[in-house]
């Protein structure tokens, strides 16, 4: 390994301040990612800035309409024990839950995950499935970006150099609000997803209105299942839903790799988003 | 690993095997292609900077014209490189085919990669999709400097 000027700013101005300065530096969330790139001598970082020790960046709060505010640095397992979580977005903490083990889930933060935009991840998928918004941080602006817009391409987003990720904010639901996460892992309960589906929906007795679903691990970001989507329009029945679950076919670009080939992965996508619609209505 | 690409560019053959076989030019359709210049006969030194999320590959090697054919618009390629800083070879084989059809020619590029050292642990799919990208962006900035 090589050495590094390690910084850890203990407020956001400078953190943000470091960045200016230092706009090549690498960011260091829970550094789960980081450490396996430095060790397999993927990166070379001169300089790293950690955000662990800023002050309420790992906080989760709820507001009065029960959405959520997630702070960068708060871990998977912060999410899953969360009580503002479990009670406004229980099926969020659900997902965050089948990230790898217990040891990656203390570990590994919510912000970073979204940095790191490995399409196989779980948290991103559902946080676009939920219409989450980042929070950025860049110089004179905090925007608000809607997190499908954030991610390009396999570990690419739209952050520019000296832009980093503050917080997550998820709205409040609807009382007739559904959303699940399905994750397929037919090798090992701990593994990546060989495919993954997040989706959310206004059901009313038995009907589905609003869908908005999305895929993992089947293409270089979170897939939008627009074809699905367009094909359940509003207020569909069950009895529809196997022959929209059907054209996930195309809107998805899986390749071939240790988890099954491209052919077996779009099978698996319209077997999982099937029953995930059937789990909205359920 | 195995690459294939075909793509439709709207200008006849001739034009498009004019600007594939000056190997300087057409280096400049590969996004993060810096300077190409030849230093032989038939060989071309340069240097390729790939970005994928937080690696960042600098791949200098060379490209050498192993056969050519004007006549039925056909040419072998052969590339080596190393990235010297992370460690890690890439060599690679690219045939490039060019057939007219209605609307201009058909382009077909064929390509056999092998990786090894640190660049190899990023892992095959990962770089299967960067490098179908840049195939991809290749094919469609030939097409517009052959029409332009």
């Amino acid at each position: 390994m090589n050495g590094f000027t390690y910084h850890e700013p203990t407020t956001w101005p400078a953190a943000q301040d470091l960045i200016a300065r230092e706009p090549d530096a690498t960011m260091l969330a829970g550094g789960t990612a980081f450490t396996l790139l430095l060790r397999q001598g993927l990166i070379r970082p001169t300089t790293v800035v950690s955000l662990r020790r800023i002050s309420g960046a790992n906080r989760i709060l709820a507001d009065s309409h029960g959405g959520l505010w997630i702070g960068a640095m708060a871990t998977h397992s912060t999410v899953v024990r969360s009580p503002e979580v479990r009670r406004n977005w229980p099926e969020f903490a659900d997902a965050a839950a089948t990230v790898a083990t217990l040891r990656i889930r203390n570990q590994a933060t919510i912000g970073g995950s979204v940095a790191h935009a490995d399409p196989a991840s779980d948290v991103p998928v559902m946080l676009a499935a939920l219409d989450a918004q980042v929070i950025v941080r860049k110089p004179n602006a905090a925007p608000r970006v809607p997190i499908d817009q954030l991610f390009i391409d396999t570990f690419t987003t739209s952050l520019a150099p000296g832009e980093f990720i503050e917080s997550i904010q998820i709205a409040g639901r609807g009382p007739n609000t559904r959303a699940v996460y399905l994750k397929y892992t037919p090798r090992s309960v701990d593994d990546y997803a060989t495919v993954s589906v997040a989706a959310r929906a206004e059901v009313e007795e038995g009907r589905l209105r609003a869908p908005r679903i999305f895929l993992g691990a089947v293409g270089g970001r979170p897939m939008r299942a627009m074809s699905v989507e367009a094909a359940l329009g509003d207020g569909t029945e069950a009895r529809a839903f196997a022959d929209a679950a059907a054209l996930v076919r195309s809107d998805i670009d899986p390749i071939d790799d240790v988890r099954g080939s491209a052919e077996y992965k779009r099978e698996m996508a319209r077997v999982f988003v099937e029953r995930a619609l059937r789990t909205l209505v359920a | 690993m195995k690459l294939s690409h075909s793509s439709t560019v709207s200008a006849p053959a001739e034009r498009v095997w004019s600007v594939v076989m000056n190997v300087p030019t057409a280096a400049r359709c590969v996004p993060g292609v810096a300077a190409v210049d030849p230093f032989g006969p038939d060989k071309y030194k340069g240097s390729l900077l790939v970005q994928i999320g937080p690696v960042r590959l600098v791949l200098d090697g060379e490209i050498v014209i192993v056969s050519r054919d004007d006549g039925t618009h056909k040419a072998a390629f052969r590339a080596d490189a190393k990235d010297t800083r992370l460690g890690g070879t890439v060599r690679a084989t690219i045939d490039v085919a060019l057939k007219d059809v209605a609307s201009g020619c058909e382009m077909r590029i064929d390509g056999d990669v092998q990786i090894a050292g640190r660049i190899g642990e990023f892992g095959q799919p990962v770089i299967q999709r960067k490098s179908d990208q840049l195939l991809a962006q290749f094919a469609q900035c030939l097409g517009r400097t052959a029409t332009g």
